[in-house]
């Protein structure tokens, strides 16, 4: 690639070329048309709305409940607290929250038959206090609340270490082991898999107005395979676990909804071409929209989190019976022999604890927008002015601002209450008929970017071919991590919901942006975006500093 | 109250009389208008009021928070002792005043989740007392599952131990034993710290990973932890299989002379681990002590500002939401589902509540007593004398609901008989972690979660009854 560092224009022009090679050699950025027209009088924008029986959306005029970002399913919880509250409806009766809670507890403690391989032992230790997780603050320090999902370049496990690298293992005495060179191999120790970390490369570029910033180019490095080598075309991609709020009610917004928001040949022309892609879910057989997963990989939250405690946790269940150990990890499978398994099937967790946990996550509500004065019924007029902004930018193109929900569907593993699971099957009907503000269509988009090959490197940069000195590089430019997954290319990743944006840090000081926590801010996240979304982040580029403030302002008000 | 309660009774029979032509229901079909005669009333108060309810559940408050105040003095004062001399027989003393103290807690809890001073009690900029939801000190009284691998010397147990966190105690071991200098003094800062982005980095991985508040370090279970220990087999490991005994630990964990101090079984070359492990100890009831203390006068009778704001006549329905909720939510969220549900379904010992002590057959019982006791507006006090006052029974009764008030009274009976089976089976020697895992004590466990399962319904009643349903 071009050498970084002249300002944003270069990173523009560069992000530009990667989007025509990502598109197949289509239309150039250049000739695409801003989407939103502005009819001046009414200031209501010409974009073109799911019709859910709600009146559109004005770019001058807030909703009257706009500032309720969930409906009646908000919480008014607007401190470090605001990510862990129960929908409102369901505080209130205490069948519910005593599931709530009781998936909460589960959330937050560790369970028998964590590993043989592990990332964090508790949910909670990803999901920090339901929101986001950390980058380590140094090399030194291994990844707790992030980990790097490997395959080969055709996105199929790696043989030896699956599809996903698990920092932790577990030892005989049931203490947790960092990884070590071969160690696995040569001592029968189920370690964990390796140790991977990011070093930081600054760039700098330039607003339009001549102001600066300078953004964190990730370097993602590798050491330390317990278990011996990548496979020969490996790929990786690095995650800091996502917050998990609000879900159930993106879990209950009506497939049709998202699917019209789909436009996968761009036929709109407006340089977005939003994917939908479907999958089978478990245990239904039905063929569902795969709505989360940084790349839109599964179709419902009782998937997300039973492969997330198999994978993440090392904690078998009723949806993912099997541990995280490939055939060829014999230390490993070993060390899951010494598991107890105390629940049915053999498994480490109950079918009721599965329940209440998929329970919780889908009845944790979403907090408040802030800048909104209740009594008065006034915004303040920063956050008008940059709700405006987004508009203009056409942010609202993959950030879909509004949806309605329909009641929440059954659980698939049936009614569960504080002691047992039920034959019944009953809808969550706390989750629908909300009117919600989620800012996102959950579709795949190109964000642009690409990866060298990875290579392996000694500790001072000199070429390494085997051994433990070697650690394995990726170096990527833009948001690409090369590693296809599911449905989605190594430039896809599906769009992020934005609300309780603002309180990401409340809630987790240490926390920052994007996908793998490169963004330190607002401004520098939407500096990344590239791909679909390189002409609103020009478009941003070009705003004069007032007017970026005031679309920063407005974000922080979600 | 005797007074009131005779002067009631006699009120009532004149009331009844005049309003049922001579068939208060009190003899049943035997009463002059047969079975067509009015519901009988057993003679209670028709002029209970919400307030007067209302005015008992506030005392019954200030009783109860008293007796936990002044069981936590006792166990400070003990503690005292025991650290100055940690003699064998000062160490028994220690572990029963820590026993007793947790009698009158137990039945307090019911005043939580209700936004009462347990669970919000705060200062505000100015510096007075005021109550914000969560930011009360009920964490650090009676949190757990605790991180005692953070506070002091553990073994695995099948990494269910905290802190969840692998990383943390590589920075040097446990709080008691590391010469970290940012763990140098043991403190209330040390016991209770959120860290700030500010802290240098390894005090924000000890004290709050990435602002995570999981890793408990105060508190009566971080007491019961320094006094017993991890509850390990008899033969000191940690088997699939528990033994009948609590934790093991020694009273030479405090032996400051030098050559004698021990941890995990070892004697140390030095005493400072020994004398570290005895100030953390005393800070620990310094600082329960102290939150109970500011518990307790937030609800003085007559002055205590949560007392008078609850007993205002403004607040009546909101008063009567709060008690029920309370009643609702320790019985079925908080009892059920976390305290005992958890633990009986993983079989985890980490899950339950006074898993050091093996007291959790008292935390059941004297939880789900503190609910009938709310509800019969009953409290006995820790030094025996018994309190009786206008209760939500007989409210329910004067409304015109004894049925329903019967209904509850025996949900509430239900719930004590099942829980009974649980205290008198370890009282007997099996202790709950052993009630969890052997098929012969299971069945009680689980019957007394139903018991609650249904007593929680029956509150959902009375709320709808009474009008004072949670919005």
């Amino acid at each position: 690639m071009v050498k970084l560092g002249q300002g944003m224009k270069n990173i523009s022009l560069i992000l530009g070329m990667i989007f025509l090679i990502g598109c197949g050699g289509g239309e150039g950025v250049s000739s695409i048309e801003p989407v939103i027209k502005i009819d001046d009088k009414e200031k209501k924008v010409d974009f073109i709305q799911f019709d859910d029986g709600l009146k559109a959306m004005s770019i001058s005029k807030p909703d009257e409940f706009e500032y309720l970002s969930a409906g009646q399913a908000t919480t008014d919880v607007q401190t470090a607290e605001a990510y862990g509250q129960a929908i409102p409806a369901i505080k209130g009766k205490f069948e519910k929250n005593a599931l709530f809670k009781g998936g909460d507890h589960l959330f937050r403690n560790p369970h028998n038959g964590t590993g043989p391989l592990f990332n964090t032992a508790t949910c909670q230790g990803c999901h920090v206090k339901d929101g986001r997780g950390n980058v380590p603050v140094s090399i030194d320090k291994p990844m707790v609340s992030m980990f790097l999902r490997i395959s080969d370049a055709e996105g199929n496990p790696d043989v030896i270490y699956g599809n996903q690298l698990q920092t932790f293992g577990i030892t005989g005495n049931g203490e947790s082991i960092l990884p070590k060179h071969d160690g696995a191999i040569n001592e029968n120790i189920s370690y964990g898999e390796a140790y991977a970390f990011v070093e930081y490369e600054t760039i700098t570029g330039q607003y339009n107005d001549g102001e600066s910033y300078q953004l964190r180019k990730p370097i993602y490095k590798v050491k330390d395979l317990s278990y011996g080598d990548f496979n020969e075309t490996v790929r990786l991609s690095p995650r800091v676990s996502p917050p998990v709020f609000g879900t159930g009610l993106l879990e209950s917004i009506p497939e049709e909804a998202l699917a019209f928001y789909s436009d996968p040949d761009d036929k709109n022309k407006d340089g977005i071409s939003g994917r939908a892609v479907y999958s089978v879910e478990p245990i239904s057989n039905k063929n569902k929209i795969t709505r989360f997963g940084y790349k839109a990989t599964t179709t419902s939250i009782l998937q997300q989190i039973s492969g997330a405690y198999r994978g993440d946790m090392g904690i078998t269940n009723f949806v993912e019976q099997q541990e995280p150990c490939t055939q060829l990890q014999v230390a490993c499978l070993a060390q899951a022999q010494l598991e107890q398994n105390i629940q049915e099937f053999g498994l480490d967790l109950s079918k009721v604890s599965l329940a209440q946990v998929e329970f919780y996550n889908r009845t944790l509500s979403v907090p408040k927008r802030r800048g909104y004065d209740n009594q008065n019924n006034t915004w303040q007029p920063e956050v008008l002015a940059g709700r405006t902004q987004f508009f203009e930018l056409n942010c609202n193109g993959c950030h879909v601002p509004r949806f309605k929900t329909q009641p929440g569907h059954a659980s698939l593993l049936g009614d569960v209450t504080v002691s047992e699971i039920l034959d019944s099957q009953t809808p969550i009907s706390e989750l629908g008929e909300h009117v919600i503000y989620p800012y996102t269509d959950l579709l795949l988009h190109d964000m642009g970017g690409q990866c060298a090959d990875i290579y392996r490197e000694g500790a001072q940069g000199q070429a390494c071919e085997s051994g433990s000195e070697c650690i394995w590089v990726q170096k990527c430019e833009g948001l690409a991590d090369n590693r296809p997954e599911g449905q989605a290319t190594g430039t896809e990743w599906k769009t992020p919901a934005l609300w309780g944006l603002g309180l990401v840090q409340t809630v987790n000081s240490s926390a920052t942006l994007l996908h793998d926590g490169r963004a330190r801010t607002i401004a520098e996240a939407i500096l990344w975006h590239g791909g679909e979304a390189e002409q609103a982040k020009n478009n941003f580029i070009a705003l004069p500093k007032e007017k970026r403030k005031q679309l920063l302002t407005f974000l922080e008000s979600l | 109250m005797k007074f009131s309660k005779s002067f009631a009774l006699s009120v009532v029979c004149a009331a009844i009389l005049a309003g049922c032509g001579g068939d208060d229901g009190k003899n049943g079909i035997d009463g002059t208008n047969g079975a067509d005669g009015a519901d009988g009333t057993n003679g209670v108060s028709v002029l209970v009021t919400s307030a007067d309810v209302i005015t008992t559940n506030a005392q019954h408050a200030y009783a109860v928070y008293s007796d936990s105040l002044i069981a936590a003095k006792a166990l400070k004062e003990q503690l005292e002792v025991f650290v100055a001399a940690p003699t064998d027989e000062n160490f028994t003393k220690a572990k029963e005043a820590w026993l007793d103290a947790r009698e009158p807690y137990g039945q307090s809890e019911v005043y939580r989740f209700r936004e009462g001073p347990i669970d919000a009690l705060t200062k505000n900029e100015e510096g007075s007392w005021t109550l914000v939801p969560d930011e009360g000190p009920e964490g650090r009284i009676n949190a757990w599952p605790l991180a005692e691998a953070l506070i002091d010397y553990t073994i695995s147990m099948g990494g269910t131990e905290l802190p969840e966190d692998a990383t943390n105690l590589s920075l040097g071991g446990n709080l008691i034993a590391s010469e970290n200098e940012n763990y140098a003094a043991i403190n209330r800062e040390l016991l209770t710290k959120v860290a700030q982005e500010s802290d240098p980095e390894t005090v924000q991985s000890a004290f709050a990973f990435g602002s995570d508040d999981r890793n408990v370090r105060s508190g009566y279970h971080a007491i019961e932890f320094l006094l017993w220990g991890q509850d390990l087999n008899g033969n000191g490991k940690y088997e699939a299989q528990r033994d009948y005994t609590a934790g093991h630990r020694k009273a030479s964990d405090y032996f400051t002379d030098v050559g004698t101090c021990t941890s995990e079984g070892i004697v140390q070359t030095e005493e400072r681990t020994c004398t570290r492990r005895g100030q953390y100890l005393l800070e620990s009831a310094k600082l329960l002590v102290e939150d109970l203390n500011n518990v307790t006068d937030a609800w003085t009778p007559g002055q205590g500002f949560h007392y008078m704001a609850f007993t205002h006549a403004d607040n009546t329905q909101s008063a009567l939401n709060k008690i029920l909720t309370g009643m609702g939510e320790l019985s079925l969220g908080e009892l059920s589902a976390e305290r005992i549900q958890k633990s009986y379904d993983a079989n985890s010992q980490e899950d339950e509540h006074s898993c050091f002590s093996d007291n959790t057959h008292r935390d059941i019982y004297l939880n789900a007593k503190g609910i009938q006791n709310t509800f019969l507006g009953e409290y006995t006090r820790f030094s025996g004398e018994a309190l009786a006052g206008a209760s939500l029974y007989d409210l329910l009764v004067v409304k015109g609901h004894a049925e329903l008030a019967n209904k509850l009274r025996a949900a509430l009976e239900d719930t004590m008989a099942k829980a009974s089976v649980i205290d008198t089976t370890a009282k007997l020697g099996s202790s709950f972690d052993i009630q969890i895992q052997e098929n012969e004590f299971r069945p009680a466990i689980k019957a007394t979660m139903d018991a609650l399962a249904a007593q929680t319904n029956v509150i959902e009643e009375v709320m709808a009854t009474l009008e004072v349903t949670n919005p």
